[in-house]
């Protein structure tokens, strides 16, 4: 009931915080220099058809009329059409996400997988040499560039060893599997289709890596001073004076306290990994938001990019309030406060 | 004998040097018997109880022997201590907020004494846990199992701590503070549930205290330390009514009595020497009243007042060596008179 009334509210305050983005967004499109009429219609166009075309598309209508139309389209699921493919934004979108989310996904399961064991090692043997060597490890992944990472591994894995795939979802000429949810993996998994699942893995691999790079030093540093504070507390003094082995002490009391931290750091950690695919995937061609979003805003589309933003803001909220969420049902302090 | 303490030191590192912060401490505990250990914070009690424990900072070193039951497990390995803990010794800590996971249930946490320990079945563990619970004076034990630290009053914590001590019966029980951070009428509770507990086992108990009040409600010896060092033993009716050590004197002097202002127990002036600047004879000397040459030059052993009664004080050498009597029985007259 609690927990109810809590994602009830949180789903509420999703609708001024929607609202505040869409006004910045659409403010800040609209104030670029730049006019799309005259992209569209290439450096040869008269001044006349710009104008013609500028008023077809309602740009000379002032700023609050505009954005209330872009608004009544949203609630009927009308995105308006990107001036640079010509098809309705929506699609695009629904076209491009799953590959974002797919990648970011992989990278969030690559990043817990390495970032907790690690943060947990580096705090059980501190000041040791795998402490030292973790410690070490997660500096460069947050520190080093990632588009820089992404070129090593091109250059390494892919043109010198040439054991991982370089670019896009799937080896050339092979045909993505039936859609279902438009992540491949996903979507091979549930059809048995298994040469392009280990296709997609496979091509999911290095750009997968790259975007952890950061989030893995993340989640690995904080677990480790959460560990390490856990660690000194009084209740892992009365596990030892119970006779606790070390182990047992380590997984069985101190993990679970540790981690807590670590989960409110997801939802950062995930908003990052998702502003770093845009990077991630015009190195490995990666045609996911990412490459979508790079390319509306060369191209001033404007609905374009205020569809992507909206999007990216969504997922952003909802990753968040899932990560809250699941943090409600750990902490049983918060469930009967 | 239960237990029995030779020569205990400890040094801890402190800024990358090592500091002595207990120096050849010795005592011992009978079987059924309640030890008080007293003196101002600071003085190393915790320290005293967490090395019999061995629970002590990584970097500790530890001299000296701890006989449990004609075992020194001074010299013990991890996976020996690991057995005795929680099963021969049980420790209750001062803060009982902290002092339990916040993460686990009341029933799992007494109950993983019992699987690291006993061999028992879950039906059996679920029977003794609640057992547990009503012989530590709470309430509604079914449902308590389920609940979680937060859910419960400080003093209903630290009820949940004693059990968790007490659910492998152990031998000795040590008690850092256990009423220190409850409010006063909650700690006659807990001293109460205490008194109980001493009456029917024969467990040997250590109660570590600032608190004159709980010396005297609960123990049967006292051991007062001062700077990481015993200066003062005796039985406690002994102790209350015939004092030696000018410390124990001034800590006697520091309890509050009735219709008098509390007083804290810094009433004695002068600061506690620190850890690794200890002064080279008595350290109480720079605090004391009776302060004689050989005070500063020689550390006091302890001398015998009465069988069972000792004191670490040069005012009670019977040799008297380079101090005349005259001197030494008027220090001792306004001593005991203070
Ligand atoms: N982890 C530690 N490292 C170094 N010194 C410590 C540590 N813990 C306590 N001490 C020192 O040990 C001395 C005794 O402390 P403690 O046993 O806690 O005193 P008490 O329990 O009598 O108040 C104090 O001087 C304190 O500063
Ligand atoms: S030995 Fe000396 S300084 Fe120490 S307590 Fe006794 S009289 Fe005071
Ligand atoms: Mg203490």
């Amino acid at each position: 009931m609690h927990a109810l009334r809590f994602v009830a509210k949180r789903l509420l305050l999703m609708i001024p915080i929607l609202i505040g983005i869409s006004i910045l967004t659409f403010a800040i499109s609209n104030t670029i220099p730049g006019d799309p009429a005259r992209l569209i219609l290439g450096p040869k166009a008269t001044p006349e058809g710009i104008e013609e075309l500028r008023e077809d598309m309602g740009l000379n209508d002032p700023l609050y009329v505009q954005y209330g139309r872009y608004m009544g389209g949203i609630l009927q699921g009308d995105l308006g059409e990107s001036t640079y493919s010509q098809r309705p934004v929506l699609n695009d979108l629904l076209r491009y996400t799953p590959a974002t989310f797919e990648l970011t996904m992989f990278a969030m399961i690559v990043t817990l997988l390495v970032g907790i064991p690690f943060g947990v090692i580096s705090a059980s043997r501190k000041d040791k040499l795998a402490d030292q060597f973790t410690r070490v490890f997660a500096l460069l992944g947050v520190a080093m560039p990632a588009f820089w990472l992404g070129l090593l591994f091109l250059l390494f894995f892919y043109l010198k060893l040439g054991i991982l795939p370089g670019s896009g979802r799937l080896d050339g000429g092979m045909a993505p599997p039936d859609y279902i949810t438009g992540m491949y993996t996903v979507d091979a998994l549930l059809t048995g289709n298994w040469p392009v699942f280990y296709a997609a893995v496979m091509h999911l691999i290095l750009p997968g890596i790259t975007l952890a790079a950061v989030t893995i030093g993340m989640i690995t540093r904080m677990t480790r001073s959460s560990m390490l504070s856990v660690l000194k507390s009084d209740y892992i003094r009365t596990a030892y004076a119970k006779g606790a082995p070390e182990n047992r002490v380590l997984y069985g009391h101190a993990l679970r306290n540790g981690v807590m931290p670590v989960i409110t750091l997801l939802g950062m950690a995930f908003g990052h990994a998702l502003g770093g695919s845009v990077l991630v995937e015009s190195v490995f061609s990666w045609p996911g938001l990412g490459q979508y979003a790079v390319n509306a805003i060369t191209y001033l589309d404007f609905p374009a990019v205020m569809g992507v933003t909206l999007l990216i803001a969504i997922i952003f909220i909802m990753v968040n309030l899932i990560v809250d969420t699941l943090y409600f049902f750990i902490d049983p302090r918060l469930k009967h406060d | 004998m239960l237990l029995d303490v030779k020569d205990l030191s400890l040094s801890l590192k402190k800024n990358g040097k090592y500091a002595t912060i207990l120096d050849r401490i010795s005592f011992q505990v009978e079987k059924g018997e309640t030890v008080g250990i007293v003196g101002e914070s600071g003085c190393g009690k915790s320290m005293t109880a967490l090395s019999l424990m061995r629970l002590l900072p990584e970097k500790a070193r530890l001299d000296g022997d701890i006989n449990l039951l004609d075992e020194n497990i001074a010299a013990y390995s991890k996976r020996k201590l690991e057995k005795i803990r929680g099963n021969q010794v049980s420790m209750i800590f001062q803060d009982p907020l902290t002092s339990l996971n916040p993460l686990q249930t009341v029933g799992t946490q007494i109950e993983e004494s019992l699987i690291l320990h006993r061999n028992m079945t879950k039906e059996e563990r679920r029977t003794r846990v609640l057992k547990l619970l009503k012989d530590v004076g709470l309430p509604r034990a079914e449902e308590l199992v389920n609940e979680y630290p937060h859910q419960l009053s400080g003093g209903m914590r630290q009820r949940v701590m004693i059990a968790i001590a007490m659910a492998c019966e152990p031998q000795l029980l040590i008690c850092d503070e256990p009423t220190t951070a409850l409010d006063v009428t909650i700690q006659a509770q807990i001293l109460e549930l205490m008194g109980e507990i001493k009456r029917q086992t024969q467990m040997g108990i250590i109660m570590i205290t600032h608190d004159m009040g709980v010396v005297a409600e609960v123990c049967d010896r006292v051991i007062v330390m001062y700077a990481g060092k015993i200066v003062e033993e005796g039985p406690v009716l002994e102790l209350f009514q015939n004092p030696t050590h000018p410390y124990t004197i001034g800590l006697l002097d520091s309890i509050p009595k009735l219709g008098q202002r509390k007083q804290k127990l810094g009433s004695i002036p002068g600061t506690v020497p620190a850890p690794g600047n200890m002064p080279a004879g008595c350290r109480f000397a720079e605090r004391c009243r009776h302060t004689m040459d050989i005070c500063r030059t020689t550390v006091p052993p302890m001398f015998d007042i009465k069988a069972g009664h000792q004191s670490a004080c040069w005012l009670f050498d019977e040799k008297g060596g380079d101090q005349d009597g005259v001197v030494r029985s008027d220090e001792l007259e306004t001593a005991l008179h203070h």
